[in-house]
């Protein structure tokens, strides 16, 4: 716990300073109409783009190199998310964040902009550029690694119709209408929107990786009119799903454990057998009291 | 047996093959930062001028506003003077013809509008005579043309109804005249000046500082003679070549 405290001090540490640093460098962003065409500091998108195509390749080679843990009932407590799970989980969900709040500062389709002059536009094309890196660097390494682990199918709905009818039974039981559904590690309702996330920050990345282009080749007019719009919708979709994901994985007191899990990596036995009945029998779990009298 | 077994080559997993392309890549990106930061040398932004440049005499002007009307009409399709890239002002509290002023784009040697720019949307249209144009396809709204632009009011404007920046192409792309437009054709707002205070000119003008360039379309104007209207400044005659003669 104390390692993993550390690191993420420094690693929080290091995204300030990015942060910082692409705030300081956007304040010195002059054009003087000097016929000396002296230009100042260019935007970070123009002076460091290599670092976003090198993002990739850096998560692919730490992809590689990264051994995971599977989950596994640990005493009275079960291990739900392992370092990896935490760090790119969080690396993508904070680069989200950044990128939200200076894309739509800076305007979205539909959408106005809340930045005006040089300076301004400067920052929030700077910071962005920052949370552009963090979001490549943390989708890659998250695709990888889930591919390499084999860990897509426990995201995946297994069947979408039974998915549906296992929300629906989900939420009646909330409102008191019957028997809470035998759940996986994953409830039916995150099975069902994991593709809307997958394929909001496809798109977002893909586009985005077109536009950094666009810094070193001329593309064409109609080409980036479509990737304009495609960002931004995909932008959009990805807030909704953001707003959503924190509200019933956070702000709910019933999540709470489930968010304490993504700090520590574990939830209790109990909540696992109560909760996630079908998961914690998986691991290896005691049975649960139903199936006991089921077998009786 | 264990002969045969060590001639056999050994297998990459999808593992090594991808943490080795991972590797490959991120040492090829930061072998070619380095090299490109030792052996290239730094980049200067050198950019060609524009051949050809709307000259505005403001003593001419009557402030009508009929270049405002057709530049909106042959951009857009319809009269608008919110969305002209050519803007007449008239300070009602100066006299005729001190108060007249008319902001164009001065297409620029450094563009500063042009440099500002983060998605290459403003540019210098080389098939097009070298004019600094924006394509409103690739524009992200950011505005930082207009910010840039040293002159006041910027002469980069913003279409509010279109959300996105513009400015004076010298007609390259009018999509609503049949005319040809750029630096080698005409240009709506010179043609339709009924007092001809407007013309064109291929050589870069003369600066007179935030004002303007310095020209006087009045001194060749045999019409404007012919009225007994003033055509110099305090008698010191600022006749500028290119500006075309009317009437002559």
């Amino acid at each position: 716990m104390a390692r993993r405290l550390l690191g993420g001090v420094l690693l929080i540490l290091a995204l300030a300073l990015s942060i910082a640093f692409a705030i300081r460098s956007a304040s010195s962003v002059g054009f003087p109409a000097s016929p000396a065409g002296a230009r100042g500091n260019p935007l970070l998108f123009d002076s460091a783009f290599w670092l976003v195509w090198a993002a990739p390749f850096a998560a692919l080679l730490a992809a590689g190199l990264t051994r995971r843990k599977d989950s596994a009932i640990e005493g009275d407590r079960v291990l739900r998310h392992d370092d990896t799970a935490i760090l790119q989980h969080w690396g993508h969900g904070v680069a989200t964040v950044i990128l939200l709040i200076t894309g739509f500062a800076l305007g979205s389709v539909g959408l106005p902009r809340f930045v005006s002059g040089m300076q301004p536009a400067a920052v929030a094309l700077n910071v962005h550029f920052v949370g552009v890196i963090l979001f490549v660097f943390a989708t890659v390494y998250y695709a990888a690694n889930t591919y390499f682990s084999g860990r897509l199918r426990e995201h995946l709905p297994a069947n979408v119709g039974e998915a549906f009818q296992g929300v629906i039974a989900h939420y009646r039981a909330v409102l008191g209408g019957g028997k809470f559904p035998r759940e996986g590690k994953y409830f039916a309702s995150e099975h069902l929107t994991y593709p809307l996330a997958v394929g909001a920050s496809a798109v977002v990345l893909v586009t985005g990786l077109v536009k950094v282009l666009a810094h070193s080749a001329n593309l064409p007019s109609g080409l980036m009119l479509v990737v304009r719009y495609g960002h931004d919708v995909a932008a959009i979709l990805l807030g909704v799903f953001l707003v959503a994901h924190a509200i019933a994985g956070a702000l709910v007191p019933w999540s709470w454990p489930l968010l304490g899990s993504m700090f520590t990596g574990y939830v209790s036995a109990d909540y696992a057998k109560h909760h996630h009945q079908a998961w914690y029998e998986d691991l290896g779990g005691v049975e649960s009291d139903d199936e006991k009298r089921k077998t009786a | 047996m264990s002969d045969q077994k060590s001639k056999e080559p050994k297998g990459y997993s999808r593992r090594e093959f991808v943490t080795g392309v991972g590797g490959l890549g991120f040492g090829a990106m930061l072998g070619g930062l380095l090299g490109s930061s030792i052996l290239l040398p730094d980049k200067v932004l050198a950019l060609p001028a524009s051949e050809g440049y709307i000259l505005v005499d403001t003593k001419k002007c009557s402030g009508c506003s009929s270049c405002m009307l057709a530049c909106s009409l042959v951009h857009h399709g319809e009269t608008n003077l919110s969305t002209s890239r050519i803007q007449v002002v008239n300070n009602p509290f100066t006299p005729y013809p001190g108060g007249v002023e008319q902001d164009q784009c001065r297409q620029c040697p450094y563009p500063a509008c042009v440099d500002a720019c983060p998605t290459g949307a403003n540019h210098v249209d080389t098939a097009n005579g070298n004019v600094r144009t924006i394509d409103a396809a690739k524009c992200i709204g950011c505005e930082r043309c207009i910010a840039a632009c040293p002159f006041e009011p910027a002469r980069a404007v913003w279409n509010a109804e279109e959300k996105h920046a513009q400015k004076c192409d010298l007609c390259a792309d009018a999509p609503f005249w049949n005319e040809e437009g750029g630096p080698k054709g005409k240009q709506a707002c010179v043609s339709i000046c009924p007092m001809h205070a407007i013309s064109f000119s291929a050589e870069i003008p003369q600066q007179s500082g935030n004002a303007g360039y310095r020209v006087n379309l009045r001194k060749n104007d045999v019409t404007w003679k012919t009225l007994g209207f003033p055509d110099g400044d305090d008698g010191d005659y600022t006749y500028q070549p290119g500006a075309k003669a009317i009437g002559g």
